[in-house]
């Protein structure tokens, strides 16, 4: 895993001393409005360097649309994103991608058609020779070395020469996972990572990510709550597109607010 | 080919060799018009491994190659006529330029919409510049189109001569093979696995940083390029330029050459030409009216019961 990210200047977290970690990703009075509908309304959330950040929140609680406004899939309606402290308010996809964030999907969300190695190399590609028209995908072998790290860091080495709409749902799982590391990212969105996996599966998941949490700033959406509170030091809670909550496991378990809006759905 | 591509399976490089040795002795071997016919062949089966860089490889339908073809053919014709003697050579850029610059201005627009609306602006671009071609007579001769008489193969400073029907499917040959060759390669780079990236998932591929439309718009002015040469070779084969090759029916005929052969494959295309060809040639025979019903329901039985194409099947091992 040491060879996922060659640079490994972005965690001053770890390096700093006793001052406070420097903020990674802040939104600031973030709103998304769809038509009549506020599925985000003046959303402040920072997350430091280096932590686990997870987002809970019943359905419809604009989870999904936070990560998509982050992402670039949205544009917000209003509001400001800033990441390492440079608005990226806005800009597209693969803008965002290239700024070092990336996401995992919700809905599997892979190239079906191609093996497993193919996913993750065309995400590492993305980083470098992305433009070369006359040389032989595979004589660029420093690529394939970094898809085969980052495989071996999401368990599918074995599994690298299958097509990927062939693997077990909890592979494509990790594949979604491997997909998004392979992009060298500072700041990782996980959007549900456990979503349809079974006992055993969300076990494995859950010691993959604090592998990699290592060397990464994580941002997880999860409904399973013994995965919240297991990964994440600092709970957010949205309700109706509005922070009503955040703290410690402990503080957010004993939130009324907290209590009364996940007893009511 | 270099060190790479022997590498490759066995396989694949004997069947490459005997093809290629089949078809340089068969204008030796073939009468009068089916010599003609094979290189045909060849002039359209580069038209449909043209369209297969975006059909197949990209997931964009171009309903529009026709226009790169014509605008090859006009290029050619521009240059044999205005320009001083006639040069080959001159001809071959002249071509190129014309569709390379249609083909910019096609993918700087058609480029921002996608499946559907991506099939239909390119019909309608090629269809503007078919109504262009065809009105503007002082330019391209209208309907009549231009004629032109075939320029020499020359290699400046060592030969030249006047093409021979077996000289000129030589010459046809090389350039198909080169830009076989040329076409496979694209696909297998890093840039081609960014294509195919956006075949399967083109949301998937923005999010791991790509940007999209740059590589749609070089995939489409790459195989607007290879369509162009296409038209070259057909404008020198046949010593005219006409309005009816930019009609949309032969971009029609490009897409079900691709369907027929096997998409993605680029010599899928190719024997989706011949067997196109071969048939329509066959029944124009026996049914001189009504010919193009049985070819019709040929091709209709032939999507229903063979939707991976005639070498469909060879797939994985031809992208190998």
């Amino acid at each position: 895993m040491t060879r996922l990210r060659s640079a490994e200047a972005a965690s001053p977290a770890r390096t700093g001393g006793g001052a406070a970690p420097p903020v990674m990703l802040r939104t600031e009075r973030l709103s998304m409005r769809f038509g009549g509908l506020n599925a985000l309304n003046n959303v402040d959330v920072a997350i430091q360097s280096g932590e686990i950040r997870a987002i809970i929140g019943p359905n419809g609680a604009g989870k999904s649309t936070l990560f998509n406004c982050i992402t670039g899939v949205l544009r917000p309606t209003s509001g400001r994103i800033l990441f390492a402290g440079e608005d990226i308010t806005g800009l597209p996809p693969h803008r965002i991608s290239r700024k070092a964030i990336a996401r995992s999907y919700q809905i599997t969300n892979i190239l079906p058609g191609a093996t497993v190695r193919e996913n993750v190399r065309i995400a590492t590609q993305s980083r470098h020779h992305a433009w070369s028209l006359l040389r032989h995908h595979r004589s660029y072998t420093d690529i394939i070395d970094r898809a085969r790290d980052v495989l071996a860091a999401v368990g599918l080495a074995e599994k690298e020469d299958d097509l990927a709409a062939n693997l077990s749902h909890g592979e494509q799982r990790n594949l979604e996972i491997g997909i998004a590391l392979a992009t060298e990212p500072r700041l990782l969105c996980l959007d549900e990572p456990t979503a349809g996996m079974s006992v055993t599966e969300t076990h494995a998941i859950v010691a993959l990510i604090r592998r990699i949490a290592a060397d990464l700033t994580i941002l997880i959406v999860e409904h399973d709550m013994e995965v919240v509170m297991g990964l994440a030091r600092t709970i957010t809670v949205l309700h109706y597109g509005e922070v009503i909550a955040e703290g410690t496991p402990a503080q957010i378990q004993a939130d009324p607010r907290v209590q009364e809006v996940y007893l009511k759905t | 080919m270099t060190r790479r591509g022997l590498a490759g399976p066995a396989g694949y490089w004997v069947g490459f060799v005997v093809v290629l040795g089949l078809l340089t002795v068969a204008p030796l071997v073939l009468p009068e018009f089916w010599r003609r016919f094979v290189t045909e062949i060849l002039i359209w089966g580069l038209l449909a491994m043209s369209s297969d860089l975006l059909i197949g490889y990209t997931g964009m339908v171009s309903f529009g190659h026709s226009v790169f073809f014509g605008l090859g053919m006009y290029g050619t014709a521009a240059a044999l006529l205005a320009l001083g003697p006639p040069n080959l050579w001159l001809a071959l850029a002249s071509g190129l330029v014309s569709a390379a610059v249609v083909a910019a201005f096609v993918a700087y627009f058609a480029t921002r919409l996608r499946d559907i609306y991506f099939a239909i602006t390119t019909l309608v671009f090629s269809q503007i510049f078919y109504v262009i071609i065809f009105t503007w007579t002082d330019v391209t001769g209208g309907e009549n189109g231009l004629t032109f008489s075939q320029p020499p193969f020359s290699l400046p400073g060592l030969w030249s001569g006047r093409f021979t029907p077996v000289t000129l499917h030589w010459f046809v040959l090389a350039v198909v093979t080169l830009s076989y060759l040329g076409l496979r390669r694209i696909t297998q780079s890093p840039f081609g696995m960014v294509l195919q990236s956006i075949r399967e998932n083109e949301a998937r591929t923005r999010a791991i940083g790509y940007h999209v439309e740059r590589y749609k718009i070089v995939a489409v002015m790459l195989s607007g390029l290879f369509a162009g040469l296409a038209g070259v070779l057909y404008a020198i084969q046949n010593k005219f330029a006409a309005p009816d090759f930019v009609l949309f029916l032969v971009s029609g005929e490009a897409v079900i050459f691709n369907v027929m052969g096997g998409m993605g494959t680029l010599v899928g295309p190719v024997a989706g030409a011949a067997f196109f060809l071969v048939l329509r040639e066959a029944f124009s025979r026996f049914f001189p009216e009504y010919y193009l019903i049985p070819v019709g329901v040929i091709f209709t039985l032939m999507v229903v019961f063979l939707p991976q194409g005639l070498l469909g099947f060879l797939r994985r091992r031809l992208n190998a």
